[in-house]
């Protein structure tokens, strides 16, 4: 008689991820981090060298997500698989009827859930702060602003949404390291290793292929086809509306992000199925 | 019928070191437990209880030969809904409340909601943790952590029960507490498979029991056939002075039997524990 894979168990494995997750003291001083620096963004104008000042504020908020979130993220996922294992506490749950990949599957939607309320909550204050902003820019100068506001609200949401498709792809990763590490450190360590490939490895294909020997274009592929790309994932240098991409953009940019992290997902499985408890 | 759990020459290796040097933790066990009765798996620490009971659990793949429990393959996801386990100083999720974690095992274990409920009650009231259900695992004392994870066992009504030390650290008054629980699941047509480091208690608890040593196994039987090899009765009787000592001697010899020991029985301690403590104070104590 076997037992069907669930989306229910994967689902409770997910809540109770996310549950323990939230009580993290880790956790909440990156939030901790980043929120000060998304508020403390309109002080920091004296470090600006040039570019309009709704736009810094900008890229202090979507710097703040990825430095603090991608540390969030490696660290979460590390730590909430490994105590698992430490604590024991996967020793009871897998001696229930219950498949591993619903076990790895659900550690990683309980990490997308939290990068999804930090990302979500990162990305409702930057707009507040952009909003207030750029209300008293108004103020000031009511010519500068004759054709109404600037900034795309619905850019700046864009920007949180790459955002979070960056660190679901991040969390994948360093679950699939995980899954078969024998140390925290170790996957940690891996993690930051493989944030850094993502987002330079355009950088080392285009240096590969310029070099055009053979060798070279396939390291380059290589790496290519090894670890996404996160530039792709990137906003284009602009808040404006005029500037917002077309909804087919979005929808492949999402399919782009899920589609990796569900590879790498179940690269975990097939790594997590022998190993020893 | 088939037997709750079976091996069939059971072996796992672990690699040592990069050299290729493996430990054998389990040598070609042949085990059968039949349905039930309680089980005992006895034997030193690193003998392969643990690892045993592991593979059994599917939580550890053998290096050869096979494990089933009721016949199927215990590898199966399928097969383990026939099974409740509680692992040797088990740890749970400290945010949640002993009710919360055990609903929690049983919805992992596929009872609905309107199921759960009823489940969950019968089995927190079970193990006596009715008024301290509603607080948080962290705040449990060992005892009570042990208690609440029989009930995370028991909770889809498993047909076979594995307890991996499950009296480690709990006072004797919690101690037999558990031990009554095992026997009234026994006699409620449960199979328990049990491993403790306490003989006396297994002496006690057991319908058959298999002793391991460096992964093998060296004695399998009923505690009557292992322990009462050397052939011999011990009697309780009033106390009795030197002469009447003397004149029962005398009446064995004659009849070829020899006294080999007399020593004044005391009601032991766990029995004056027992008393004084009493063993209604289980329910609700605090860590």
């Amino acid at each position: 008689m076997g037992a069907p894979f669930s989306f229910l168990r994967l689902g409770l494995v997910a809540q109770n991820t996310l549950r323990e997750a939230v009580r993290q003291r880790l956790l909440h001083l990156f939030v901790g981090l980043a929120l000060a620096l998304v508020l403390g963004a309109r002080g920091l104008r004296d470090f600006n060298f040039g570019a309009p000042e709704l736009k810094f504020i900008a890229d202090c908020g979507f710097g703040a997500m990825t430095l603090f979130g991608s540390a969030l993220t490696i660290a979460a996922t590390a730590q909430l698989f490994f105590s698992e294992i430490e604590n024991r506490t996967a020793l009871t749950l897998l001696a229930k009827p219950v498949w591993r990949a619903e076990f790895l599957l659900g550690k990683l939607v309980g990490v997308a859930l939290l990068t999804a309320l930090f990302c979500a909550l990162l990305t409702g204050l930057l707009a507040a702060v952009l909003w207030v902003r750029e209300g008293e820019l108004m103020a000031l100068d009511p010519e500068g602003f004759r054709g109404g506001r600037a900034v795309s609200y619905a850019m700046v949401a864009l920007g949180g949404w790459l955002q979070w498709l960056r660190l679901v792809v991040l969390a994948a990763f360093t679950l699939l390291v995980a899954s078969f590490a024998r140390t925290q450190v170790f996957a940690v360590v891996c993690g930051f290793g493989v944030l850094v490939i993502c987002h330079l490895q355009h950088l080392a294909q285009e240096a590969y292929t310029r070099a055009g020997s053979g060798v070279g274009v396939a390291l380059g592929g290589l790496v290519g086809g090894m670890f996404p790309n996160f530039q792709v994932l990137s906003l284009a240098d602009s808040l404006a509306a005029a500037d917002l991409p077309a909804l087919g953009t979005w929808v492949r940019l999402t399919a782009y992000g899920l589609g990796w992290a569900l590879v790498a997902g179940l690269l975990a499985v097939l790594s997590f199925r022998r190993r020893e408890i | 019928m088939a037997p709750a759990l079976e091996t069939r020459g059971l072996v796992k290796d672990f690699p040592v070191g990069l050299r290729g040097v493996k430990l054998r933790a389990v040598d070609h066990l042949d085990l059968t437990v039949p349905a039930g009765m309680i089980y005992g798996l006895l034997g030193p620490n690193g003998s392969g209880k643990s690892t045993t009971i592991k593979a059994l659990l599917g939580l550890v793949a053998p290096s050869a030969g096979e494990c089933r429990i009721f016949g199927q393959p215990s590898g199966e996801v399928g097969a383990r809904r026939e099974v409740g386990y509680l692992p040797e100083a088990p740890y749970f999720y400290r945010h949640l409340t002993g009710r919360e974690l055990v609903g929690f095992y049983g919805r992992m274990c596929g009872l609905g909601r309107r199921e759960l409920a009823g489940r969950v009650e019968t089995v927190v009231a079970q193990v006596g943790m009715t008024a301290a259900a509603d607080r948080a695992v962290e705040t449990y004392s060992k005892g009570m952590l042990q208690r609440i994870g029989l009930a995370q066992a028991l909770v889809h009504d498993p047909r076979l029960l594995i307890l991996d030390e499950p009296t480690a650290g709990v006072d004797p008054v919690g101690s037999a507490a558990m031990a009554d629980l095992i026997r009234s699941l026994r006699d409620a047509g449960k199979t328990v498979l049990l491993t403790s480091h306490l003989l006396g208690q297994m002496e006690a608890l057991c319908d058959r029991v298999a002793i391991l040593d460096r992964g093998r196994l060296v004695a399998e039987g009923t505690v009557a056939e292992l322990a009462g090899g050397a052939g011999r009765h011990c009697l309780e009787v009033d106390r009795l002075d030197e002469p009447q000592l003397a004149e029962l001697r005398a009446w064995l010899a004659a009849r070829g039997r020899g006294l080999h020991g007399v020593t004044a029985a005391g009601r032991g301690l766990d029995a004056v524990f027992l008393e004084r403590v009493g063993r209604g104070q289980v329910e609700g104590r605090e860590p």
